[in-house]
């Protein structure tokens, strides 16, 4: 039972990651049909932006000192603020571009973001202790959970309510959701692009900052391709969550989490080295049924 | 340091093709002065850097000063090759190449073809060396396969670890040599026992899974040999600590460094390898006024131990140099294969016409207790890991 | 398979690209600087790369992520069948018999993994093609990420993530620029048959080009073997270039260099394809160049490291923001004379 259970929320926490950089990914994809590959690069600048440049090897701790209620809301903001940027610097160029365009365009953006991080702090790994209070493990039904474990599933539940909410009952939420399902349509009707599609890339470049934290503390460490895996998979999540459907993307990104935390479980020895190559392969298939997602929006053309 | 480095390679590259043998010494680096690799590169050559100018503060080698050309491997492998070209071309005697073997083999098998010695910074796979480049390649570290050996006998002697599991990062050879030479050396050891294994990939988010097998054992094991290196490695030990692991945890040298361990508070029971102690505290003193010179030429302590590995690869080199009369390829390396248990500052050193590598050598373990590492033994593994062995 | 009226007005293309292509190959031998040469075979590399790329998202509109396995799949194929069987045995002991005893020179091995990626091309699209758009671009990914962690673990057959050493090196640089030209020319020749020709229609015109009875699969799988092909010769060609092959080589990174040069260059053309590779190249040789410093009279100049790659992505950026499209847009090189001629041939206006 206790092992039962944490297999449960080894699941659920990895899931939970996914979730939320799916639903970055997903949020941006649904206003202006860009897939960007620079998310997982916000990611890293969020852990990074706790410490002052150095190319030493010893991290110089700058804002990762601060009491977790200044240092959660300053990381939020930094991921928010670098989104918007990337967004009123570049992709505000490429709003009538086509999808393989803008997609290389975030691809290079991306690209500078990580070495500007290089050049700034070396491609050493900086240890960071990010939050220490969350290393101790929990007791719940005798099985013993890292609370930290517990904080990543609580703060995904909360962040899709409140995201949720947000969406069904703003005025901002209820203009963001007109534009994911028909943009030209929404646009017709008053909705303002410019400051839906910015809103759309704080939410995304906040939810990058909450990934980054969870990461941060989990590994203890900030490498310029920290965010890459987690956003290769939220990038996938997305995909066949059904492109554009935000629950989609959270549903696939706790499907993902499930099946590679199983596979790890299920798999004989010789056989866990490829269980990335299983996890791909159930992807494939999971395309080849429901090619437009498990979820799939409504309104969502085809344009790559 | 680096004002030096480049104003030599700027000299050296002007006075390009490569003129006779006999009136230079140069010593090419074909390393990663940008991306992923420099971290590990930079240290090490800083290193050499400093026996090249004690060589040459002495009066040179065979009377003459030691000259250095530089050029950039971007941490890139078909870069690395066209590097390996560069410092050929600009007359290098000796190619120095990346520290890791993937990395750094296209250079050295540049070396190799234009019949030029190579030598790995701090690769720890056999194949950096004979089996995988030439016979006129070596590596300036030692074996993987040896600290994984050298911690296992260690912890089963001196700390009576009977049961172990092992946990393998698949990411690179590095961390399956460190498991291979545990592989090797558990069996002999009397009454200890595997009790169980996973793998794990570096780049894991979370390895939660992982942890949650360890923890069904019915008891928790006395010994987790942790295969695995940076960046992922930190990561893996936060995970277990928080899980509520306390195993001794068994490591290679690639986790050594007082710089991460802010991530992982109060860190204790967990024991590594190093070739020389960069805490201050290494049994020989000489390796600590190496330390306070490494200060003096590029400003900052040793951060790991992979500092060590450059000093002496230009130390062996030299001495093989002094005593063949020459920088003849045939002439060095056979003077090189007749180092046996040659003393440097970071303990003997041997290579043979079989392996240009060492099989066996002696190792400081280091404990982390409450989160401060401090030099507790020395070990040396009863037996040479056998070549055959290392080939598997 | 293709009318030779149209071969005829498109051939300027491949021969102006060849042209372009040979003399690269000139001025490096005039310089004749082995580092040099060797930047130069590596841009022959990318250009075979990149022109397989455009063979399958060129014609059919869908982005890949996934060629570069075709590229490592080749490159293995070189390491099986150039390496001493005594090394082979060393590093790869799994290798059935007959191909441990197997040694052929580059070039064969070269054709084999055009054949054997063009095989696995066959096996994979015929599963993938059926997809179209995003969905169709995550399961190539998905198809490379299978094929990188099969790879990377298959100890007895691939050595894992272990380098594999011994196969030949082959620095001379005519065999990778024959092998360019051939990939330029096969591209073209496919672009113009009735396959390709079939295969844009569905691109630009879905709806009505299925209604045509072009079965869109099946004209994508076509493309998806053909660029499969000329992937798995240019991934054995690159084994042969710096001696080693390990599966991390031809994974993200090769992904990403290669569709950005196909993307800035132009993925609506050949020419786009060619020439994003050669002006991309250019640009990074000469950022490095400056970054390793220029001597002027008694300062040196250098730019601190790490500019490169940075100044790389902004200048992409900036070269898409202003051409969308890529540089050469949907056009292709063609001798001034014939421009009009052109426009109104297959490879004329699309969206």
């Amino acid at each position: 039972m206790g092992s039962l259970l944490q297999v449960l929320f080894d699941a659920l926490s990895l899931g939970s990651l996914y979730a939320l950089g799916a639903l970055g990914i997903a949020l941006i994809f649904g206003v202006m049909r860009l897939v960007n590959f620079a998310h997982g690069d916000v990611i890293a600048a969020c852990v990074f932006a706790l410490l002052w440049p150095s190319v030493d090897a010893v991290a110089i701790i700058f804002a990762g000192n601060l009491p977790w209620y200044l240092l959660v809301p300053f990381v939020l903001a930094i991921g928010a603020a670098l989104s918007v940027a990337c967004e009123a610097l570049v992709f505000r160029r490429f709003r009538h571009a086509n999808p393989a365009t803008m997609m290389i365009a975030s691809f290079a953006l991306g690209f500078v973001i990580r070495y500007f991080l290089l050049m700034l702090f070396s491609s050493r790994p900086k240890s960071i202790s990010l939050l220490p209070a969350l290393s101790q493990p929990v007791e719940i039904l005798g099985a013993r959970i890292p609370l930290l474990q517990l904080i990543t599933i609580a703060v995904t539940m909360a962040v899709l309510f409140g995201l949720t909410a947000f969406l069904r009952r703003t005025r901002f939420g209820l203009e963001m959701r007109a534009a994911a399902e028909n943009f030209t349509m929404a646009r017709m009707l008053g909705v303002r692009a410019n400051r839906v599609i910015m809103g759309a890339f704080a939410l995304s470049g906040a939810l990058a900052a909450a990934i980054a934290l969870i990461l941060g503390s989990q590994t203890g460490t900030a490498n310029i391709m920290m965010g890459a895996s987690v956003m290769l998979m939220a990038f996938i999540a997305t995909v066949i969550g059904g492109m554009g459907s935000l629950a989609g993307a959270v549903l696939a990104g706790f499907l993902l989490g499930a099946v590679a935390t199983v596979m790890q479980v299920i798999l004989p020895p010789d056989a866990r080295a490829f269980r990335d190559a299983f996890v791909y392969g159930a992807v494939i298939l999971v395309l080849i049924f429901r090619p437009q997602g498990l979820l799939s929006a409504r309104g969502t053309r085809e344009r790559v | 340091m680096k004002r030096l480095m480049t104003a030599l390679a700027a000299t050296t590259c002007l006075t390009a093709p490569a003129l006779a043998d006999d009136e230079r010494i140069v010593v090419g680096f074909a390393t990663a002065e940008t991306g992923f690799m420099q971290a590990y590169d930079k240290p090490a050559q800083d290193a050499a850097m400093i026996r090249i100018a004690e060589i040459n503060a002495a009066g040179g080698l065979l009377g003459k000063q030691i000259e250095v050309v530089n050029a950039d491997t971007k941490t890139d492998r078909a870069e690395g090759a066209k590097a390996g070209l560069t410092v050929i071309d600009a007359g290098a005697d000796m190619v120095v190449v990346s520290c890791d073997y993937d990395f750094g083999s296209p250079a050295a098998l540049a070396a190799e073809s234009a019949g030029l010695p190579s030598f790995f910074l701090c690769a720890e796979s056999i194949k950096a060396g004979i089996q995988g480049v030439g016979p006129n390649s070596f590596s300036a570290s030692v074996l993987a396969a040896v600290q994984g050996a050298t911690m296992a006998e260690w912890a089963h002697n001196k700390k009576g670890a009977r049961t172990f599991y092992r946990l393998l990062d698949t990411w690179t050879e590095y961390n399956k040599g460190i498991c291979d030479g545990f592989d090797w050396m558990l069996p002999q050891l009397a009454d200890a026992k595997l009790v169980g294994e996973d793998t794990f990939l570096n780049e894991d988010a979370s390895i939660a899974a992982q942890i949650t097998r360890i923890k069904a054992l019915p008891e928790e094991p006395d010994a987790i040999m942790l295969c695995t290196m940076m960046p992922g490695a930190v990561s893996a030990i936060k995970q277990i600590r928080a899980a509520g692991i306390n195993s001794m945890i068994l490591n290679g040298s690639g986790v050594d460094g007082s710089y991460w361990l802010s991530a992982v508070p109060d860190l204790s029971n967990f024991f590594v390898p190093v070739q020389g102690s960069i805490y201050g505290d290494d049994p020989n003193p000489d390796v600590t006024a190496f330390n306070a010179r490494y200060k003096e030429a590029t400003g900052g302590d040793p951060s790991t131990q992979y500092v060590y590995p450059g000093y002496v690869m230009i130390d062996v080199w030299a001495k093989a140099v002094e005593r063949a009369g020459t920088t003849e390829t045939a002439a060095v390396v056979a003077e090189l294969e007749k180092m046996n248990a040659e003393p440097t500052l970071f303990g003997p050193r041997t290579f043979t016409s079989e392996i240009h590598h060492q099989n066996r050598a002696r190792y400081l373990i280091v404990e982390t207790k409450a989160g401060k590492p401090g030099v507790v033994d020395e070990w040396t593994i009863s037996e040479a890991i056998p070549v055959a062995e290392l080939m598997k | 398979m293709m009318s030779p009226s149209v071969a005829r007005r498109t051939i300027a293309t491949p021969v102006l690209l060849g042209l372009l292509l040979i003399a690269f190959a000139l001025v490096a031998v005039a310089v004749g600087s082995k580092p040099f040469n060797q930047t130069v075979i590596d841009i022959f590399l990318k250009v075979i790369f990149v022109v397989g790329l455009w063979v399958f998202v060129g014609n059919s509109g869908v982005i890949s992520f996934g060629h570069i396995a075709f590229a490592c799949l080749g490159g293995y194929v070189a390491a099986w069948t150039t390496i001493k069987p005594m090394m082979k045995g060393m590093s790869m002991p799994g290798l059935p018999d007959w191909l441990m005893q197997t040694e052929i020179p580059y070039w064969g091995s070269a054709m084999v993994a055009a054949g054997w990626a063009a095989l696995w091309a066959l096996i994979f699209g015929s599963v993938l093609m059926r997809l179209s758009g995003i969905a169709a671009s995550i399961a190539t990914f998905a198809m490379l990420a299978m094929v990188n962690s099969i790879y990377s673990n298959w100890e007895s057959v691939t050595a894992a993530t272990s380098s594999v050493v011994g196969i030949p090196i082959i620095r001379s640089i005519w065999p990778y620029l024959v092998a360019a030209l051939i990939s330029v020319f096969v591209a073209w020749a496919y672009g113009i048959s009735r396959h390709g020709l079939a295969l844009r229609a569905a691109r630009d015109e879905p709806t009505a080009a299925a209604a045509s009875g072009i079965d869109i699969p099946r004209a994508r799988l076509i493309a998806f073997v053909i660029s499969g092909a000329i992937m798995g010769m240019g991934g054995a060609l690159y084994s042969h270039s710096i001696g080693i092959v390990t599966p991390d080589t031809f994974y993200l990174g090769l992904t990403f260099i290669t569709l950005s040069m196909l993307v800035v260059g132009g993925m609506g053309s050949l020419s786009g394809a060619v020439l994003g590779v050669l002006i991309l190249s250019t640009l990074i040789q000469t950022l490095r160049w400056l970054e390793a410093g220029v001597q002027l009279g008694e300062i040196t100049l250098a730019l601190p490291g790490g500019v490169q790659e940075i100044a790389l992505g902004a200048v992409m950026i900036l070269i898409l923001m202003f051409r969308p499209a890529g540089i050469m847009g949907n056009k292709d090189l063609s001798l001034p004379q014939r421009a009009a001629l052109e426009t109104r041939g297959p490879t004329g206006p699309r969206t």
